[in-house]
């Protein structure tokens, strides 16, 4: 007993040291295995479960009929409109002489599973290291920053949530550029909730004000829509205001997320020689 | 046999541990392997016990965001001390056995919250409601499943011909040689 207590111990010890960086490879190849038959569970369940929320959708679809019919009259007003501003906008570039690069691409990445722990919050994702996913990678939906990719394995990659309480996000209130409201996110006790710290007390914030990433922590590319600010403790001149901010994504009911194939910038030569900076292996 | 039973039980265990969140948050907060490493560690068998706890630990642990091993180490502890009072203590009867399965939990929570603080990885989430929550949904789950290997899976050893008669008062035989004295 005393002996495996101590593999134990020590798969701990080197878990908790390689859990900010590097190659998680126990776990890897564990997740490897196991997708062997999570994947074929996730596929079933999901399909039965799927089965039986159609059918109580069916109850509410008539009355949605009828609204939805009003709101796609009201849309096709609005689409004319934006194609209008569209072409313009392809005119006005066109004689800028700008070109439409895609920064990163987006791989879409299927849900197989939760973390069967209740003390966490991770998912697992069908997308691993064969696909192109490594490490640290950003993790997005429609709605807005989901986290980011803390493991690989071959087959499966593991991601961490925004909402853990060890992950910290360089954020800005507003839009880049227009706002100098600069913070870092990150999670609290509660799993719904976020807090963004160190932005000044001088400086404006309004609940319903919307938060996005700078892209200066080095992991997340800027202008992700973080989340939306839903209380605000003012602080003062010397003091910083305490937010709390409301995910963009819907965190609990994912189904499907995108991977961002994005790599941060090479940090300078000085940034690399901090005493503090991960050493490149 | 009842070594095969209790590997059955303890991968499909694991396999719900795994799947069942994806279907319903609520499913979290049940601990199918603790449930089984309990039943193991009550036929008093240690050292299956043990070795069942650091298994499912670490298949737990594989696929959550905590440390790996933390699972393992807290089950390996609980199947030791288990199997422990089990040795001592007469526990086979099924409301005896909700106590344990109840306080294994607390004490699983405990150690595991414990070690995430060790080690700088606090967990998420309130610790007195997870907890609750956790304590409430496992024993619930756990006495369903144990009155379940109880009734179905059990070995039922067929009664003795010699058990089922009465027996039959033997007269007892006297010592010839002290018949004199």
């Amino acid at each position: 007993m005393i002996a495996l207590l101590l593999v134990n111990f020590i798969l701990m010890a080197f878990d908790a040291r390689e859990i900010t960086s590097g190659q998680r490879v126990v776990r890897a190849w564990t997740q490897t295995a196991a997708d062997f038959v999570q994947s074929p569970v996730t596929s079933i369940t999901a399909s039965i479960s799927n089965y039986f929320t159609s059918i109580s959708n069916l109850r509410s679809a008539q009355d949605e009929n009828g609204q939805l019919k009003q709101r796609v009259q009201e849309q096709e007003v609005e689409l004319k409109q934006k194609e209008e501003l569209a072409s313009e906008n392809q005119r006005l570039r066109s004689l800028l002489d700008l070109k439409e690069q895609s920064k990163y691409k987006v791989l879409t990445a299927r849900i197989i599973g939760r973390d069967p722990s209740v003390w966490f919050d991770s998912s697992i994702v069908n997308r691993g290291s064969l696909d192109g996913v490594a490490l640290n990678m950003p993790v997005v939906t429609d709605g807005g920053l989901v986290g980011r990719v803390t493991a690989v394995s071959p087959l499966t990659a593991q991601i961490d949530l925004v909402t853990r309480d060890k992950s910290g996000v360089g954020a800005v209130i507003g839009q880049i550029g227009e706002s100098n409201a600069l913070g870092v996110v990150s999670g609290t006790s509660k799993k719904d909730l976020l807090e963004m710290k160190y932005v000044p007390g001088a400086v404006d914030v309004q609940v319903g004000q919307t938060v996005f990433t700078t892209g200066q922590d080095g992991i997340f590319p800027a202008g992700l829509k973080i989340g939306e600010i839903v209380s605000v403790a003012t602080g003062s001149a010397t003091t910083p205001h305490q937010i709390q901010i409301r995910p963009a994504a819907r965190l609990n009911s994912m189904q499907e997320v995108g991977i961002l194939l994005y790599e941060p910038p090479q940090r300078t030569e000085f940034e690399q020689k901090l005493p503090n900076a991960v050493k490149p292996k | 046999m009842e070594g095969v039973r209790l590997t059955i039980a303890l991968i499909i265990a694991v396999v719900l541990q795994w799947t069942l969140r994806n279907i319903a948050e609520p499913f979290a907060y049940i601990d199918f392997p603790l449930i089984i490493v309990v039943f193991a560690a009550l036929q008093r068998n240690a050292i299956r016990a043990i070795i069942f706890g650091t298994l499912a630990g670490v298949a737990v642990d594989a696929l959550s965001g905590g440390l790996l091993g933390a699972n393992g180490f807290t089950k390996t502890l609980i199947a030791f001390l288990v199997s422990e009072i089990a040795r001592r203590v007469y526990l086979d009867n099924l409301l005896l056995r909700i106590p344990v399965i109840a306080g294994a939990c607390l004490f699983d929570d405990l150690v595991y919250y414990g070690l995430h603080r060790l080690f700088g990885q606090p967990p998420l989430g309130d610790v007195l409601v997870t907890m609750a929550y956790s304590l409430i949904g496992t024993t619930i789950a756990g006495t369903f499943i144990y009155f379940m290997l109880q009734n179905f899976a059990a070995d039922r050893v067929r009664p003795k011909k010699r058990d089922i008669f009465a027996s039959r008062r033997l007269t007892r035989r006297r010592n010839p040689i002290r018949l004199n004295k």
